[in-house]
């Protein structure tokens, strides 16, 4: 009796030991899909009988602290009508997946996002003024819309000033999920993209 | 037996065993010594009658008896020896008194009734492992009770030196001498508590309700505990198991009106009659909160549920005794809505913003970003006394699983943005010896392996990596005892090894191993004043290795707008850096601790200073602005630096009159970054104290009390520059780096002003016949103020919680 009490707590001690120590496996984790990341914005300027014009924005090193790189400037033609289309890439994942074009996503929950863009330099005629990011009452022409009738704004429509102009163009991609409206702005919800271009009108 | 030997510490680990199994054939063999004493005596109540059922025990872990109705007690089979004897009865004081037991000792004992034992329900304090030449501060009794239903670093902020940061109303972590997290050790009921410890969001996964009495220890070489405890250490004692036949057990029932939450908690105790020894508990809690609210609208999303459940059971013989604990805890916090921000935009926008983005209609409902954690502890502890010897062996199991949901893309929603599964194993030797009764040795050995596992599907990068953490650490304290004088030394060695496997912010897998080895030492005195007072002295060294998310974290962190870099990566490419090639050094830290206790009849006060020096302190630094596509992002790299934090504590109480009493305490505190000569961030501000309480002693079944007090909470004003993210975002737009061009600490938002609270309390105890029954009323930020607080996290979006009643109902048997 006097030793019983030791054996077993020995005996719980060993079973203890056996699961302590064999827990070292080498074995390497799993890489995870990282489909939020986006690693590339490519804008697509089309005019009726040009070629398009594609500009990027990269940021390979997603959270690095690198910044992101433009590919150029857009080159615009002085009053020309526009339609411009967004594409959110994320290089990380491969070619063939669905989750390498964020777009699809964003898409996919229209009624949650909504692109806002602002300008500066006077470069468009329609819409005039400088965009939705400091007043989303300002004119911006959305082709899209998600079901509840509310702009998306992955493609938008645009006419080149008759000057030449040079300034920048502002894409702010904002979730808002439960908040989206007929009036909720720039300031609302959280960031996916907020990207700035270079322009020129020439 | 065959082990599969990964690496140096597992074969030291296997050493260790065999070194176990050695040890525990060891005491067999002493217990062949002959312990054929007996202690016997009577114990008498102050008019000289005898006490039936009064518990007589041998303190600290038995054996122990009642005694009979004539008031008679025995105890058997003592080995030669010192032994600490405890006599206690409900409504009297406890009687405790060293003896030396040589020969066959009879002993009488008179109780004198203790007036305010009665007036609440005090559950028997015990604890373990405080060492008399340690600066410690304990809340128990009715200072314990007054806190119930609250979080644990809640609770222990009713302590001086103790403060809390926070994130958001429900969401508290220690802090104890401006230091937290990974810098304070708690010890869950004798076990390291091991989860996810890093982030300032990671609250202890304990529920204060299994604590009779919690203990914080300041000085920085706790030696006995293990590395890491540079600011302290946190013991949270429940409460002895009986010995005796019989069964007992409370109940609480606690509502609040702040956020609707309804606590219940209690548990049930008995003795067996059959195995005269073996005593078990079985306990619970159940809460459920819904959002918080400041004076002037709902914090959304910031509700928790907590379920929780230990089961505890010991069976003690005259000389040895062994015993079982297994708990689990389970919880889901929800986090300010509003507080879910992506780049330095939105956190500009939300903090121009009252009330915070998505204020909804009160609600129970906890949405992302919200924490899912869950916390399951077993515990086999097995003690021995032989002779002047006192041996004791403890394996510890835990297995923490932290999910954490944010704001996300579609049904990303319902995935953990953060996932890990952190499994513990310790396994704890002690041995402590009195030589002779004035020079006591106390030598153990520490040792833990612990795996850490990302849960899979998360779909984002791991913020920290997979690890296997193996490590050993050896003490020796040796504690010499004068007329007047304690004086202690302890020395402690630690070997740990991490092997680590984690992913890059390419999604590229790194692998890794890391060492680290430390000596630490302590040398503290007691020097006992007159019959009341007591100074202590106390010079330890502690150290901490970096961990591992100091080392490797990247990304972003849940509702922080900044993007963090760990110590390993480098600054050119944020590739991963070999620990060797990298100058990251463990954290070392010098503290001096000296405190004063006098205990007189009406005057107690305890007053403390201290002076911490820590050399390769770790924290971030602002590095710079980064221009990401989802726009701009401050970025803060782990940095090491020297810093120095020193203050004071100071708790008085005072007796008016029979009735009346008082109570102030004080907490101040100086830190500084001495390398950079800069000001630290998320530093406690000074606080204090002022409370007056009556009781109305015992007026037949009935006996109330009232109390009524004010915390004063200073604006912290040792605070680094201040840059508004708007400002960092204008800059930038002008192509300036604000953060470049000087990279002193600098805070999103300025320091918030103190701030006075009002709180005040009444009780009422029935004291039945077997049975107590007490209900208790109190008012929290009486005045409904509308205030900030420096430490709390949320402060960059929301108000603090306003107004709060609660109203608890406790009742044991």
């Amino acid at each position: 009796m006097k030793n019983k009490l030791f054996s077993l707590a020995s005996l719980l001690l060993m079973a203890g030991a056996l699961v302590f120590l064999s827990g070292c496996d080498k074995d390497d984790p799993e890489p995870e899909n990282i489909p939020e990341v986006i690693t590339k914005v490519e804008l697509t300027f089309s005019a009726v009988g040009a070629a398009d014009i594609v500009v990027t924005a990269t940021d390979p090193d997603g959270e690095g602290p690198q910044e992101y790189a433009l590919s150029g400037p857009v080159n615009l033609v002085k009053n020309t009508n526009y339609g411009l289309s967004v594409d959110l890439i994320n290089e990380f994942q491969p070619l063939t997946s669905t989750e390498r074009f964020i777009t699809l996503e964003v898409l996919e929950e229209a009624d949650e996002h909504l692109f806002f863009y602002g300008w500066t330099g006077n470069l468009f005629s329609d819409p005039a003024g400088n965009g939705n990011i400091d007043n989303r009452a300002d004119v911006v022409n959305y082709l899209d819309e998600d079901d509840g009738g509310l702009p998306l704004g992955i493609l938008t429509d645009w006419t080149t000033a008759n000057a030449t102009a040079t300034g920048t163009l502002r894409i702010v991609l904002k979730h808002q999920p439960g908040i989206k409206s007929a009036t909720s702005t720039a300031n609302d919800g959280e960031s996916d993209l907020d990207v700035t271009f270079n322009v020129n009108v020439n | 037996m065959i082990f599969y030997l990964c690496n140096p510490v597992a074969k030291s680990v296997r050493y260790l065993f065999t070194l176990a199994f050695g040890f525990s054939s060891l005491l067999s063999l002493a217990q062949n010594a002959r312990c054929t004493l007996t202690l016997s005596g009577v114990v008498y109540d102050n008019e000289n009658q005898p006490l039936a059922g009064a518990t007589v025990v041998v303190l600290p872990n038995g054996p122990g008896t009642t005694t009979n109705n004539r008031g008679r007690f025995e105890l058997k089979n003592f080995c030669e020896g010192s032994y600490q004897i405890e006599v206690r009865f409900v409504g009297f004081g406890s009687y405790r008194q060293e003896i030396r037991l040589g020969q066959n000792t009879q002993l009488t004992v008179s109780l004198e009734p203790d007036e305010t034992a009665l007036q609440e329900v005090v559950v028997e304090d015990h604890a373990p492992h405080v060492e008399a030449t340690s600066t410690f501060n304990r809340l128990s009794g009715h200072e314990l009770q007054e806190t119930m239903g609250k979080p644990l670093g809640e609770a222990l902020r009713q302590l001086a030196g103790v403060n809390t940061i926070q994130t958001g109303p429900a969401i508290f972590k220690p802090v104890i001498h401006g230091l937290h997290s990974n810098r304070v050790l708690i010890l869950n009921n004798g076990i390291r508590q091991e989860g996810q410890n890093w982030g300032t969001e990671h609250a202890p996964e304990v529920d204060p309700f299994i604590a009779s009495n919690l203990v914080v220890i300041k000085d920085a070489a706790a030696i006995k505990y293990g590395s890491d405890a540079l600011g302290g250490v946190v013991l949270v004692n429940p409460a002895e198991l009986p010995r005796d036949p019989g069964l007992g057990g409370q109940l609480h029932l606690i509502g609040a009106s702040n956020n609707g939450s309804l606590i219940t908690s209690g548990f049930v105790e008995g003795g067996s009659k059959k195995w005269k020894g073996l005593g078990w508990r079985a306990q619970g809690s159940i809460k459920k909160a819904g959002d918080s609210r400041a004076q002037e609208y709902v914090l959304s999303n910031t509700g928790f549920e907590e379920q929780s459940f230990s089961l505890a059971a010991a069976y003690h013989k005259a000389n040895r005794g062994i015993d079982v604990f297994v708990s689990h805890f389970n919880t889901n916090i929800g986090i300010l809505r509003g507080s879910a921000t992506s780049n330095a935009e939105d956190l500009a926008n939300a903090m121009e913003r009252e009330p915070p983005q998505q204020t909804m209609p009160f609600t129970y409902d906890i949405k992302p970003p919200r924490q899912d954690v869950q916390h399951t502890l077993f515990k086999l502890n097995a003690h021995q006394t032989a002779g002047k010897n006192d041996y004791r062996l403890q394996y510890g199991f835990q297995l923490n699983v932290r999910s954490e949901f944010d704001q996300r893309r579609g049904s990303l929603v319902e995935i953990p943005a953060l996932g890990f599964r952190l499994f513990t194993h310790t396994l704890d030797l002690e041995w402590q010896r009195q030589h002779h009764a004035r020079f006591q040795s106390n030598w153990g050995i520490n040792v833990m392996h612990q795996v850490n596992e990302k849960i899979d599907g998360t779909q984002t990068i791991p913020f920290i990596p997979n690890f296997t953490h193996n490590a050993i650490g050896l003490f020796a304290l040796e504690k010499f005892t004068l007329t007047h004088w304690t004086v202690e030394a302890g020395l402690r060695a630690d070997l740990r090894n991490y092997d680590v496997a984690g992913f890059d912010f390419q999604n590229q897998l790194y692998r890794s191993e890391i060492h680290f080895q430390n000596i630490s030492g302590t040398v503290s005195a007691q020097r006992i004043v007159g019959k009341r007072g007591s100074f202590t002295s106390s010079l330890s060294s502690a150290w901490r290795p970096a961990n591992l998310a100091e080392l490797y974290s990247i990304g972003t962190h849940q509702s922080a707008a900044a993007i963090e870099y760990g110590l390993l990566l480098d600054e050119e490419t944020t590739q991963v850096v070999p620990f060797e090639n990298s100058g990251v050094k463990p954290e070392q830290a010098l503290k001096w601790v000296s405190g004063f206790t006098y205990t007189g009849n009406r005057l107690t006060i305890d007053v403390a200073a201290y002076l911490n020096y820590i050399r390769h302190f770790i924290y971030l630094r602002p590095r710079g602005v980064t221009n990401s596509l989802r726009g701009v992002y401050p970025y803060f790299r782990y940095t090491q630096t020297n810093a120095t934090f020193a203050g004071a504590d100071l708790s008085v109480g005072y007796k008016l009159s029979e009735r009346w009493s008082m109570d102030g305490k004080l907490s101040y505190l100086r830190a500084r970054d001495v390398e950079e000569n800069d000001f630290l961030i998320f530093i406690p501000a000074n606080r204090a104290d002022i409370s007056i309480r009556y009781e109305s002693g015992k007026k037949g079944v009935v006996s109330w009390y009232a109390e009524s007090g004010v915390r004063w909470i200073a604006m912290q004003t040792r605070a680094p520059r201040v840059i508004t993210p708007r400002q960092l975002i204008d800059a930038t737009a002008q192509g300036i780096d604000l953060i470049a061009q000087d990279d002193s600490n600098f805070d999103f938002m300025a320091a918030p002003a103190g701030v006075q609270l009002l709180h005040a309390q009444v009780g009422v105890t029935w004291q039945l016949k077997n049975a107590k029954l007490e209900a208790r009323l109190a008012g929290e930020n009486l005045t409904n103020e509308s205030y900030r607080e420096y430490t709390n996290r949320m402060r960059y979006y929301a108000n603090e919680t306003g107004r709060n009643f609660i109203l608890g109902l406790h009742f044991s048997f």
